[in-house]
């Protein structure tokens, strides 16, 4: 055997241990909105936090007593805009059961 | 003349890399050894050696159950891509897991079961749930909990921070003093 290939061998072992790691990659939801460029509009994107979309996840716009203001689905950008109602809201991204993320109107500035 | 012409004359460069290679060859068999006594205690509470968690956060009574809960690590929220975030650990009491469906958790009261907050998964004997830490969280807030029967009754009970840990109200007067 060659002494090049058996350096090599070596160095790609060592880059392989280096850069290996037992990470966790976490799934938790996650979602943030914004007032668009016009300021009459919201914008809100949802998503993982191992960096996967929620295209087609269900986001929707409720009021304090609890009416859905807005049935909303991501779209495949994973965003989706509507205009700001009038008075108390809040806005849901709803992953499925106990995986939710809650946007309070006063914290979309 | 100086201490390191000295030294550079008597060791020729490529010898004295050799020398200095040996050593950090040593060193490096050794540095692991410093890691020991973590990795056994880490290993030891991932296999429930340690009980629940790092620090038992005493029993809740949701409803008719009562769930034991613990803080998984003691240490304060941590950042991930979803904000801060705190893992607990519980488990259900002895004959509950055919009765309870779901348990959730969240800081301050949920508005609605939908809202409940982060979800409890893994078995009735040790659930885990990581749930966000709003860094404007006041330190005297609560955690609250909601647990949903098979029978389709919810039941919520709220759990003091301070109770569940210490160690996040400490981060959290820390996050107000900034």
């Amino acid at each position: 055997m060659n002494a090049t290939f058996a350096k090599s061998a070596r160095a790609a072992l060592l880059g392989a241990l280096l850069t290996a790691s037992a990470g966790v990659l976490a799934h938790n939801p996650m979602a943030e909105c914004k007032p668009a460029a016009d300021k009459e509009q919201i914008q809100c994107t949802g998503g993982f936090s191992d960096g996967s979309g929620a295209a087609g996840v269900t986001m929707d716009v409720i009021s304090y007593d609890e009416q859905i203001l807005v049935p909303g689905k991501l779209d495949k950008d994973s965003k989706l805009t509507f205009k700001r109602p009038d008075g108390e809201f809040y806005v849901l991204f709803d992953a499925g059961p106990g995986h939710v993320v809650e946007i309070d109107h006063v914290d979309i500035q | 003349m100086s201490k390191t012409a000295t030294l550079s004359s008597a060791a020729p460069k490529p010898s004295f890399w050799r020398r200095w290679r040996f050593h950090l060859s040593g060193l490096l068999l050794i540095l692991p050894i410093i890691y020991v006594p973590k990795y056994f205690e880490t290993l030891a509470l991932s296999r429930g050696l340690m009980g629940l968690g790092q620090r038992p956060a005493g029993d809740v009574q949701v409803g008719p159950w009562k769930l034991q809960f613990a803080e998984w690590r003691v240490e304060p929220p941590k950042s991930d891509p979803a904000g801060m975030v705190k893992t607990f650990t519980m488990a259900q009491c002895a004959g509950c897991e055919n009765e309870i469906r779901a348990v959730y958790v969240r800081v301050g009261k949920p508005r609605s079961l939908r809202a409940a907050g982060s979800i409890f998964f893994g078995s009735p004997h040790r659930a885990f749930a990581t749930v966000p830490i709003p860094p404007r969280t006041a330190p005297d807030a609560e955690l609250w909990v909601t647990a949903e029967g098979w029978d389709g009754s919810v039941h919520q009970a709220a759990w003091p921070i301070a109770t569940a840990s210490p160690a996040t109200v400490a981060w959290l007067k820390n996050q107000g003093a900034n």
